[in-house]
């Protein structure tokens, strides 16, 4: 499907633009080495940031016990945290990727790179996955902007092949990541068995998140016609459709009822959404997009 | 419903039967049919097994099949939408296979229908009374019917005026039958429908014609179609057969129709005939002054066709004969003042103008401009040239030396010695006798010039067999023949003996006895020779016959003389009509005549076997000059040809009846074929057009809606 001859990842005049920035995190971390970056997170610094409810569960330790005798009710104490910015990027290499002019994925990975070299430039932690079918191994921890080229040739390396199984992908990254951070998704988030199972294991880490969904032109306006059999490129599953102007009227309905409720499911909680097509100038995603959604800054 | 009413013809295609049972035969077989049903099964298979998806490959199917399910609530709507499209192609289909049955779907009226289309080119066609001319737009009539023409159907084209001209034989090629339609060129003579409609029911039946590979029915009647203006008398005593004619009439109708169509038009003014805008020339003629012969005189008539009164004036012209017939030297004019549908005469009174062409014009508009010119011809009077070979007869001579004859030739005597002379021998080869009359002596051999034998026989084999017989009786003689032009008392002749022998062929008999031919004349070499079997004299001087004493024997001879001696009065006795065959005559010697016609390139014409010039492409009315050569000079002469007829001078169209007028009162107004009579009309129905194009253009038009809704994905 992909045709496209892949254009290095990044040129150096996007480089140069790229260094100019700086990746922000809504969370202020308290790092085990000392960060350059406050978390928004409350934890266990000791600058107080704020109270809150408690809940059950909760560390007892944190509790305001003044508050609470004066009030008789009981709050945490929240405290400012900083660390290090664990910044995780996990990339959806599964076939449905391969599709478009550049390729979804070959857009995914330019991307990952530039949010990578962001990192790299700002002294982060940054983590790189790929998933198809379950998640593979990946590039851990680089650090610095001399490791650049070692996320350059791991991306290089990652090829579209297998269907997409989300859930498990972002479980198994929960599990081998415990810790706290920035983690994007990159993918087109076109499972069957939907997203928010998958999302909801990388809540659950309490990770600041990010979902960059690309979509290729053909999926957006599509351009069929006549008596057709569709065949999914990953499952081999078969819909038979007779293209007409409702048909395709319907088709871009559920596109933007489907993009428009994952935003909206999103946003309740708290995961920032962005969606994109591989026409859109990748570039342009990085220095306008994810700064206005604080990614960078 | 196709399958059942199909048969197997002969030819190998279908008979479909319909009432009128209409025989047609196709070029596709049966299996083609078969065939052709199979295609909408097949369409409406391909619909239940949906062959023709087309697999795709796209990322995920995820959105369209949550697309379906939507659409799937709105599944009527879908089925209907493809049913559309079936709908679409299934009709596509059916109109194409009704197209291509479509010849049938008409054939009770029009399969392979047969035209024969008849064009009036006559004098009056030529008449502008509707723009551009009658005859064009008869021409554009025709073409109007052979646009219409289906593709079975065959058409001929006849061009008819004094005699019909077969233009185009039964074809079916449109572009053909435009080429030659569009080559008609209007005749200058007058109208005969009978040639027309003999030629239209000799080629009728198209079964008989084997020229352009159209085999035709012979159930199919061919219909005549008529473009005229009527303008010729009703057709008695023919049979139109299986013809149907229909009359297209043209021209502008009358104004008024209170009067009866004149079918014949009388000499004088006559209500009857109906007015139309023309002033016309009728009769020219020359005569010598009686008394004064220096002097000529012209006498015409000229009519008015119009309602109204008209002046005209008549001019007289002069063509030279030394050089090309042009405008003409004005020589006389004079006013002529005509009452409504009157006629008037006029004259002209000039002096003896020697060999010239004259013209008489009418200066004045009219509809028809032909009519306005007439033209006389005016030659030199010419004596013909005797040598009279006798043993001194007297009463031979004194017939041939008579005043008015003396006026038509110069005759010689000699004896029948001297035809052994030199110098007669050297004038009879040279030709410098028009006429040689031989009395009871027959030279060694034929001379150069017509001959007469009076009881001689001229030498060849064929004569050698005459037998002397003894006291004919005459029984017949040729009253029509101009040599006995005027002879009346033959049967009174005594004859005592006489040579009689079996004419050679191409011979006409003159006189017919109980004994044999007695007279008779035989073509020889471009010349003639009348052999009479008797002469005034028998052996040693005895009488043997009596003829010399009756009136017919000066008559004979002077008739002899101007028929075999080229006597010319120049005064153009004859009237020539355009289209008919001229004959001219010359001097002896000339081999051929050059002949100027007034339109198109000059044309040698050679002596025919009777030793006259026949010129047969006088079409155009005029002055048609003559040339020859004689000796060294060269000799020129005239002769006019004229259409002096009132019926095709009379514009007023014929054929249709005025208004109101039907039933008994509306027959004077029909056209008469036979003992059908025939309504015109002014319009020419144009056939149907062919059905199986508007069906294929019902099917091209199926499919393309069916593209735009498959391609364009309309909302139904």
């Amino acid at each position: 499907m992909s045709t496209a001859t892949p254009s290095p990842l990044l040129d150096p005049e996007f480089l140069t633009k790229l260094e100019q920035l700086e990746l922000i995190s809504r969370k202020i971390f308290v790092g085990r080495m000392k960060g350059e970056r406050r978390s928004r997170r409350r934890g266990s610094s000791v600058e107080f940031a704020d109270h809150r409810n408690y809940s059950v569960g909760d560390d007892l330790r944190h509790i305001d016990w003044n508050v609470y005798g004066r009030l008789d009710k009981l709050f945490l104490k929240l405290f400012l945290e900083e660390e290090d910015l664990h910044f995780y990027t996990l990339v959806d290499t599964s076939l449905s990727m391969d599709f478009g002019d550049p390729t979804k994925l070959h857009y995914a990975k330019q991307v990952a790179a530039a949010l990578s070299f962001i990192g790299l430039v700002n002294h982060d932690r940054i983590v790189l996955d790929s998933f198809s079918s379950a998640l593979e191994p990946g590039l851990s921890s680089v650090r610095g902007r001399s490791q650049m080229w070692r996320v350059v040739q791991y991306l290089d390396q990652l090829q579209a092949h297998g269907g997409s199984d989300l859930t498990a992908a972002t479980r198994s990254f929960a599990i081998k990541h415990p810790g706290k951070g920035i983690v994007v998704v990159i993918s087109d988030f076109m499972d069957k068995r939907g997203y928010e199972d998958a999302l909801r294991y990388l809540l659950a880490r309490d990770m600041d998140i990010y979902v960059v969904q690309v979509l290729s032109r053909e999926e957006v306006e599509p351009e069929l016609t006549g008596d057709l059999r569709l065949v999914d490129c990953e499952d081999d599953d078969e819909a038979e459709i007779t293209v007409s102007a409702p048909l395709i009227k319907r088709y871009k309905e559920t596109l933007d009822a489907y993009v428009g409720g994952f935003r909206e499911w999103c946003t309740r909680r708290g995961i920032s959404h962005i969606f994109t097509t591989n026409h859109a100038p990748f570039d342009k995603l990085i220095l306008n997009y994810l700064r206005e959604r604080g990614l960078v800054k | 419903m196709l399958l059942p009413l199909a048969q197997a013809n002969p030819v190998g295609g279908l008979n479909l039967q319909f009432d009128p049972p209409v025989p047609w035969s196709s070029a596709w077989g049966p299996t083609f049919w078969m065939a052709l049903v199979g295609v909408p099964v097949t369409i409406i298979l391909l619909y239940f097994l949906k062959l023709r998806r087309k697999p795709v490959q796209v990322p995920s199917t995820f959105l369209w099949k949550r697309s379906m399910e939507d659409l799937h609530v709105n599944s009527l709507f879908q089925r209907l939408r493809r049913n559309l499209l079936l709908f679409l192609q299934l009709m596509a289909v059916l109109l194409v296979m009704l197209a291509l049955l479509g010849p049938q779907m008409k054939g009770s009226t029009r399969v392979g229908q047969r035209y024969v289309i008849a064009l009036d080119t006559s004098a009056s066609m030529s008449a502008t009374d509707v723009r551009p001319n009658r005859l064009d737009e008869a021409k554009a009539r025709a073409l109007e019917l052979v646009d219409s023409m289906g593709s079975n159907d065959l058409a001929m084209v006849i061009a008819f005026a004094e005699s019909a001209r077969v233009v185009s034989t039964y074809t079916g090629n449109k572009a053909q039958l435009r080429d030659r339609i569009a080559s008609v060129r209007p005749a200058r003579s007058g109208t005969s429908l009978r040639d027309a409609l003999e030629v239209a029911a000799g080629l009728a039946n198209p079964s008989k014609q084997f020229g352009e590979g159209e085999i035709a029915s012979e159930v199919q009647p061919p219909r005549l179609m008529i473009y005229t203006d009527g303008g010729f008398p009703d057709v008695e005593g023919f049979s139109l057969g299986n013809l149907i004619p229909e009359i297209v009439v043209l021209g502008e109708p009358p104004s008024e129709a209170q009067s009866t169509p004149g079918t014949t038009a009388e000499e004088a003014s006559d209500p009857g005939v109906p007015p139309s805008n023309n002033v016309a020339i009728l009769a020219l003629q020359t005569a010598r002054n009686e008394e004064r012969p220096d002097q000529i005189q012209l006498f015409g008539r000229v009519r008015n066709y119009r309602d109204e009164p008209a002046e005209a004036v008549a001019r007289l012209l002069r063509h030279e004969l030394d050089q090309p017939i042009g405008e003409g030297r004005l020589i006389d004019a004079i006013e002529v003042s005509l009452p409504a549908r009157g006629a008037r005469s006029f004259k002209f009174d000039l002096p003896d103008p020697g060999p010239v062409g004259l013209e008489v014009r009418l200066d004045l508009q009219d509809d028809l401009e032909q009519d306005n010119h007439a033209y006389a011809a005016i030659g030199r009077p010419r004596q013909a040239r005797v040598l009279v070979v006798t043993s001194g007869n007297r009463y031979l001579l004194n017939a041939m030396t008579t005043a008015t004859a003396g006026d038509a030739a110069e005759v010689v005597e000699i004896r029948p010695d001297d035809l052994e002379t030199d110098d007669i021998r050297r004038a009879l080869l040279a030709g410098l006798y028009d006429l040689i009359v031989f009395d009871r002596v027959a030279p060694a051999e034929p001379p150069v010039g017509n001959a007469l034998y009076l009881g001689a026989m001229p030498p060849g084999e064929a004569f050698d067999q005459a037998r002397l017989v003894e006291a004919p009786i005459v029984l017949d003689w040729d009253i029509g023949h101009p040599m006995l032009q005027y002879v009346r008392d033959l049967p009174l002749v005594l004859i005592r003996e006489a040579r009689v022998v079996d004419p050679p062929p191409g011979s006409t008999t003159l006189i017919e006895s109980d004994k044999g031919p007695l007279a008779f004349i035989t073509p020889r070499d471009g010349y003639s020779d009348a052999v009479v079997g008797f002469s005034i004299y028998g052996e040693e001087r005895a009488l043997n016959t009596d003829w010399h004493t009756k009136l017919s024997f000066p008559v004979f001879l002077y008739n002899t003389l101007r028929f075999l001696g080229n006597v010319e009065e120049g005064l153009g006795d004859q009237v020539q009509r355009p289209g008919q065959p001229v004959v001219l005559r010359a001097a002896p010697t000339a081999d051929a005549i050059t002949i100027d016609p007034p339109q198109g390139p000059p044309s040698d014409v050679g002596r025919s076997d009777l030793g006259t010039f026949v010129y047969n492409n006088a079409t155009e009315p005029g002055l048609y000059r003559l040339s020859w050569g004689s000796g060294d000079a060269i000799e020129r002469s005239v002769f006019a040809v004229n259409l002096f007829d009132p019926r095709e001078s009379n514009l007023a169209p014929r054929g249709v009846p005025p208004e109101g007028v039907t039933g008994r009162e509306a027959e004077p107004y029909l056209i008469k074929i036979g003992y059908t009579e025939v309504a015109g009309t002014r319009t020419s129905r144009p056939a149907r057009l062919d059905r199986w194009w508007w069906l294929a253009m019902a099917a091209l038009g199926f499919v393309l809606v069916e593209w735009y809704v498959y391609n364009r994905r309309v909302y139904i």
